[in-house]
């Protein structure tokens, strides 16, 4: 996997539109994430997002609803903790389909790889408002500590922005995952195409 | 494993679990204790619950029924019927396209819930196997869904498609056999589940309301 950008979409009624936004600055890929809107939206908004990614060359996978993913013919799928376990996941989308994982520990990401994840979410990393978070930020560092044991590639979201993207990346970091640096920035493709670069870069 | 082409049983169970302080625990060892009694459909729908827990309790409702001619049947998430082997999954109105999930799911049943003559024609289109009518009757549960929309409509329903009706809604052993004359195939309640203690009592009423008027 090359060093990735993914954008995470916003619990906003037209994902979409900052979805294009992001892949026209260069975001690699696009995770589909509303926890409240209806199976009909959410599998609406995969075919569109999806049909989006594949013209951008980038990858499309969906948060938590295999069942959407499978459906709408996505890349893959994204996995929290209290998501179905990834070796169950495993079995409905063999690879080279996408199963990521959120981790939070060098105990959960061993976990996730050895289950059978294609890649980690290490997060949060920094303090975020877009997610309510009851434990403290894990800092940049502890994506070395992380990265020292799995095998598998390893994006790191929570907070991270055009300010700190740079220190996430020079921690060894492979990719890099936001949801508000894009779509809350004046301008989503630009800001997305100055992380692309930052991601390049480091 | 029975698959579509069979007869679906014709009292459906929509599962209740807030009702119970350990649902992973109770609602099996509920469900095994209703289908050693009876041949039924139970319809698991917990939206409250992440889909983790939900995996779990399906896996285990799985074990429950899979000794009896009764069915499973998962709500809206075709993914974790798949993942545990259930007999079925039954769709909200506004959920992924029938279609697209009956392209996922080959040799499960898929069901729909339908609220109106339109919408119902539309899902017997897309594939439904069987469709969920209601609410027939007056039921706190259900009443976010809107106002009762009674007996006649449900049997305009009935006229209008092939597939099994199942009447939901306020359905109580005294209105049941009202629902039967207009034509469903079936009754489901969800009430069965949150008032257990009843169970075994609230089934057999409904089995011999069910026995006595046969479907056509």
């Amino acid at each position: 996997m090359n060093k990735l950008l993914c954008f995470i979409t916003t619990q906003q009624d037209n994902p979409e539109i900052v979805a294009e936004e992001a892949l026209k600055g260069g975001t690699g890929m696009i995770q589909l994430r509303h926890k409240n809107a209806s199976g009909h939206d959410l599998f609406t908004w995969a075919l569109s997002i999806g049909k989006m990614c594949r013209r951008y060359g980038a990858l499309f996978i969906v948060n938590d609803r295999l069942d959407i993913a499978l459906a709408a013919g996505a890349d893959g799928v994204h996995l929290g903790q209290n998501d179905l376990p990834i070796d169950v996941a495993r079995k409905l989308l063999p690879s080279p389909a996408i199963i990521g994982c959120s981790v939070s520990s060098v105990h959960e990401a061993l976990d996730a790889q050895q289950k059978g994840a294609d890649y980690i979410g290490l997060g949060h990393i920094f303090p975020t408002g877009s997610k309510q978070k009851e434990n403290a930020p894990l800092g940049p560092e502890y994506i070395r500590t992380v990265k020292q044991s799995v095998d598998i590639p390893l994006i790191a979201i929570g907070g991270i922005g055009l300010d700190n993207a740079r220190e996430v990346m020079s921690n060894g970091a492979d990719g890099l995952a936001v949801i508000s640096a894009i779509s809350s920035a004046v301008n989503p493709a630009e800001a997305a195409r100055e992380l692309a670069i930052i991601i390049e870069q480091t | 494993m029975p698959s579509p082409g069979h007869e679906l049983p014709r009292l459906y169970m929509v599962t209740y679990s807030r009702v119970f302080s350990f649902p992973e625990e109770e609602l099996p060892s509920l469900v095994s204790s209703a289908v050693s009694r009876s041949r039924i459909i139970v319809q698991l729908r917990e939206k409250h619950l992440d889909a983790a827990r939900l995996y779990t309790l399906a896996a285990r409702l799985q074990s429950a029924i899979n000794k009896s001619d009764s069915l499973l049947f998962i709500n809206e998430r075709s993914d974790i019927a798949l993942a545990v082997g259930a007999n079925g999954v039954h769709m909200p109105e506004q959920s992924c396209p029938l279609s697209a999930t009956r392209a996922i799911c080959p040799g499960l049943y898929t069901g729909k819930s339908t609220h109106s003559v339109q919408s119902a024609i539309t899902a017997e289109q897309e594939g439904a196997d069987y469709l969920l009518f209601g609410p027939v009757f007056d039921t706190p549960l259900k009443r976010k869904y809107g106002p009762p929309q009674g007996v006649k409509q449900l049997g305009e329903i009935c006229k209008n498609v092939s597939v099994p009706v199942f009447a939901i809604g306020g359905i109580t052993p005294e209105n049941a056999a009202s629902c039967l004359d207009e034509g469903a195939y079936g009754l489901a309640a969800m009430s069965l589940f949150a008032s257990p203690t009843n169970l075994h009592r609230t089934i057999e009423s409904f089995q011999t309301i069910l026995n006595h008027v046969h479907h056509e």
